[in-house]
């Protein structure tokens, strides 16, 4: 007796439960049909392939962008540029938009996984800085594949009360005096690069003699406290003062300072620092082109890209109209707008899958020797 | 002495039980600490409680684990124990073959199984979603239910059944009055297994996941990336304290033979 | 029941698992294996041919077998440990303890792993921690501890792992030691075994089943596993479970990764069948073999 009694109760309670989420999900849908009245209404549903907590997933751009255009968009989440890839490749004529990083655009044009943008059909495309307007990577065959949206770059970031004095060299990763305070950016690509960066060499994305640069990587992991592989890893380690040195993204270095309240100086060392450029591509036979292309359109416009680094903390924009909104000491315009920083970067550049596979190997290896 | 040598089980049971659950102490704490990034000292504050509960995506994926979890858990403990009563009471031709494919789905990282999975579903055109997620936890699953109850079925005597079915009960009662009151633990256990599997399954669930379906570990794991809220606890303790008592009370129920 | 009907009965009881075995599980890892033999993952655009270069590379690189030896003796230590504490814990709950709390504690012990995974790690990285609640206990309690480095740490590996698996270890082997036949250990209490003989020659032999189940269930996935070292271990968390994700999740080359999945297979088949050799000799010298 006291069994049915149970089972009941628990049916009941997940059927509350149920209701809740479709009374949440009842909302949503009356919310969108009131606005069937507005003139540029798409409908449908807009499918975005893009990282967790990056700007396209927050609610007022998800309301901004339903009610504009009465576009219920969907998201699905990568955790590494090369799943966004493999997503294409394994589910065509699913997904609408993604965001690929410019490295990875040119691998996935010669895939065939993207289809060309018609940027007469961007209203705000002439409003992006020329040096990314005219970049040669989004173009394949004069067509162009990706829209840059974000930029930044991946430096070093310190914690301003234990290094008061400051740090500009990326030199004091291998300095025993800041031995167990660092926590290294557990990425093989950009830590290939970024060796070869501290290294002086010139071109570090074509090291000639990698036995050299595993010797430095080598010398580097003693140092190192612990590897980190997402934003909020580093985040936490900061804050608990775990570590207070490491590599660190500059979009996520400023959403530490603003909105979390850390302590966190981003400095692009002496050195040079790698930079990377976001873009935003159509997936080919993406199923709702139209609402695909206004999308992008929002996604660049200033008034999107000002709200969200005010409420959340973006990475450097793209447009014209974008910095001109910034604040004149904002970082992503003072700092990241600075020719003497831009000129000290390296852009981040595609490498070939047989040099990805050596690279990989190479930072197993040092991973495998601690 | 002897008093104290008489407590020593329940004080071992107390240590491993603490261990056990000391991590959740921590996670619902943090659940319920301002902080975002986990930092001493608490500060006691509802907000992700109150984040979570407009946390529709969080909410969905949490409900679709745990429907997920029971219809795997029924499944798997269903077909497993049928197979486990051959393999644990008969001896045929073959027998060691069916016992050896039980190892592969253990000792293949469920990741390979899950990106064999996605292609397999892509040729024959199974849509992923939250049936394909099905397919592949119980395929996972079955394996565990398979050992565990052979290894019950090993520690009963078929003398007992045989004795049922010798003073004339047919075979679905001899089922149902011996069998099944023998094996119940294992049963349950499987069942508990089972779901575990399925609801903590992140590997197979990513990667058969379509886009605007999720389950909750695959929320969590994207999360990752950059931004992993503590609404995360907040759902996690819920479930928890939740499965926990409706554990305390059903096992009043429940007799173990 | 004649010959073709007790047939009949095995092979429909067997049917339903097996068939969805065939089909969610054995059929995609044979196409897996069909893959480690191949050149590229053939879905790219790149031109794909049979090779055995997958499996070449695994043995020319020197740290595929330390990580690999590094993962063997990790899944190890943590069978062993969840031995050690599960053996104990369930004889406790099947042949100590009261009834009514029989049923409570065996489900009470696995609620612990539906936090999910992540949530679980994290929660034991704020334990360990330096600064961490483990250090802030052993401090308030009087002891002079400075820095206690457990956390990113390879026994801070091992802690995660045995916690995660010492559920499915304390289930399988209580499963098996509730069905201990009394009578049994009376019979063999009156042939003058004291009580540690009946534990050794009666009771553990007749668990071996629970034990063995157990002990599977927990190496062979600790030694593909990938998370907990790398969540709780820092740089010394890397084993032959991360190469094989790198190659999914970071490199587009599954037949690599296919082929170091399929070598720990052909590991795990070996160690197994030795252990079935070993566990065939013990049962031949001891009282109530279960084969």
């Amino acid at each position: 007796m006291k069994f049915q009694k149970l089972s009941f109760t628990s049916i009941l309670i997940l059927m509350a439960a149920m209701l809740l989420i479709s009374c949440g999900k009842a909302t949503q849908t009356i919310e969108a049909s009131i606005n069937q009245g507005n003139d540029n209404q798409i409908g449908g549903v807009l499918r975005v392939l893009n990282w967790q907590g990056y700007g396209s997933d927050e609610s007022f751009a998800l309301d901004e962008f339903g009610k504009m255009y009465g576009v219920k968009v969907e998201h699905d989440y990568i955790t590494s540029e090369e799943e966004m890839l493999t997503k294409l490749r394994t589910s065509p004529g699913v997904y609408d938009v993604l965001l690929p990083n410019l490295a990875y655009l040119p691998i996935a044009v010669q895939e065939g996984l993207l289809e060309p943008i018609d940027t007469s059909m961007l209203e705000n495309w002439n409003d992006l800085l020329s040096r990314f307007k005219d970049l040669d990577d989004i173009r394949s065959n004069g067509q162009v594949y990706g829209v840059p949206w974000t930029w930044g770059a991946t430096a070093m970031v310190y914690n301003t009360e234990v290094y008061p004095d400051g740090i500009d060299s990326m030199q004091v990763f291998w300095d025993p005096n800041y031995a167990g305070q660092i926590a290294w950016w557990d990425s093989y690509e950009d830590t290939m690069a970024l060796v070869g960066i501290a290294m002086g060499d010139p071109d570090p994305y074509h090291p000639k003699d990698l036995n050299a640069v595993k010797q430095k990587m080598m010398e580097l992991m003693p140092q190192v406290k612990t590897l980190w592989a997402s934003e909020d890893e580093f985040d936490k380690l900061f804050a608990n003062k775990d570590i207070s040195l490491g590599v660190f993204w500059s979009g996520s270095a400023s959403r530490a300072a603003t909105v979390m309240g850390l302590p966190m100086k981003f400095v692009i060392p002496k050195e040079g620092a790698i930079a990377w450029i976001d873009t935003w591509a159509i997936a080919k036979d993406a199923p709702n082109r139209e609402a695909a292309y206004r999308w992008i359109d929002y996604m660049i416009s200033s008034g999107f890209y000002i709200r969200w680094d005010t409420e959340v903390g973006a990475p450097a924009p793209t447009t014209q109209s974008s910095i001109d909104a910034l604040p004149a000491d904002a970082f992503n315009r003072a700092v990241m707008g600075d020719p003497q920083v831009i000129s000290r970067l390296v852009w981040m550049q595609t490498v070939s899958a047989e040099d990805r596979q050596q690279w990989n190997q190479i930072w197993e290896e040092v991973k495998a020797a601690q | 002495m002897k008093l104290r040598l008489r407590l020593l089980p329940y004080f071992y049971v107390f240590m491993v039980m603490f261990f056990l659950y000391a991590p959740l102490v921590i996670m619902i704490l943090m659940g319920l600490n301002r902080s975002p990034l986990y930092t001493l000292p608490i500060k006691l504050d509802l907000v992700w409680y109150r984040d979570l509960f407009h946390n529709q995506r969080l909410l969905s994926a949490g409900l679709n684990s745990i429907l997920l979890g029971i219809a795997v858990a029924v499944t798997a403990t269903v077909l497993g124990t049928l197979a486990a009563w051959v393999l644990a009471r008969h001896k045929f031709r073959g027998k060691s073959l069916l016992q050896t494919l039980l190892i592969p789905p253990i000792a293949i990282p469920w990741l390979i199984i899950a990106v064999a999975l996605l292609l397999l579903f892509f040729w024959i055109k199974v849509p992923r979603g939250l049936f394909a997620m099905y397919l592949g936890h119980v395929g996972v699953a079955l394996p565990y239910v398979i050992l565990l109850l052979s290894a019950r079925f090993q520690g009963t005597d078929p003398a007992l059944e045989e004795a049922a079915r010798s003073l004339g009960a047919s075979p679905l009662v001899t089922f149902l009055r011996i069998t099944f009151p023998l094996i119940l633990p294992g049963i349950i256990g499987a069942l508990l297994f089972t779901f575990t599997i399925s609801f903590d399954n992140f590997v197979i669930s990513h990667f058969l996941a379509p886009p605007g379906v999720s389950t909750l570990p695959v929320e969590i794991y994207s999360a990752i990336r950059k931004g992993f809220t503590p609404e995360i606890n907040a759902i996690s303790s819920i479930i928890f304290l939740f499965s926990a008592t409706l554990i305390l009370i059903s096992s009043r129920r429940i007799e173990f033979v | 029941m004649s010959f073709i009907r007790k047939n009949l009965t095995r092979f429909l009881l067997l049917l339903p698992s097996y068939s969805w075995l065939l089909f969610a599980v054995l059929i995609p890892l044979l196409i897996m294996l069909v893959f480690s033999f191949l050149s590229d993952t053939p879905l790219g655009s790149r031109d794909v041919y049979a090779t055995l270069k997958n499996y070449q590379t695994y043995f020319s690189l020197g740290f595929y077998w330390v990580l690999t030896s590094k993962s063997i003796l990790t899944a190890v230590y943590t069978t062993f440990i969840c031995l050690l504490i599960a053996y104990p814990m369930a004889y406790a709950i099947a042949r100590r303890l009261p009834g009514r709390w029989k049923a409570a504690l065996f489900m009470l012990v696995i609620v612990p792993l539906w936090s999910n995974t992540l949530v679980r790690l994290y929660s034991w990285a704020i334990v360990l921690r330096d600064g961490g609640v483990l250090e802030y206990a052993l401090k308030s309690i009087g002891l002079p501890i400075q820095n206690l480095s457990i956390l990113y740490s390879y026994p801070a590996v091992i802690i995660g792992l045995v916690h995660g698996y010492l559920p499915y270890m304390v289930l399988t082997i209580y499963v098996v030691l509730d069905r201990l036949d009394d009578s049994l250990l009376e019979a063999a209490a009156s042939l003058g075994a004291n009580p540690w003989q009946r534990f050794l020659r009666v009771t553990v032999p007749l668990s071996l089943p629970g034990v063995i189940a157990g002990v599977i269930m927990t190496f062979i996935p600790v030694m593909g596993s990938f998370i907990e070292p790398r969540l709780l271990g820092g740089k010394e968390g890397t084993m032959i479970g991360t190469v094989i994700e790198d190659q999914f999740v970071q490199l587009f080359n599954w037949p690599l990764g296919a082929a170091i999945a399929f070598l720990l297979l052909l590991m795990v088949l070996v160690m197994l069948t030795a252990m079935g050799l070993f566990v065939r000799r013990l049962n031949r010298t001891s009282i109530g073999g279960t084969e």
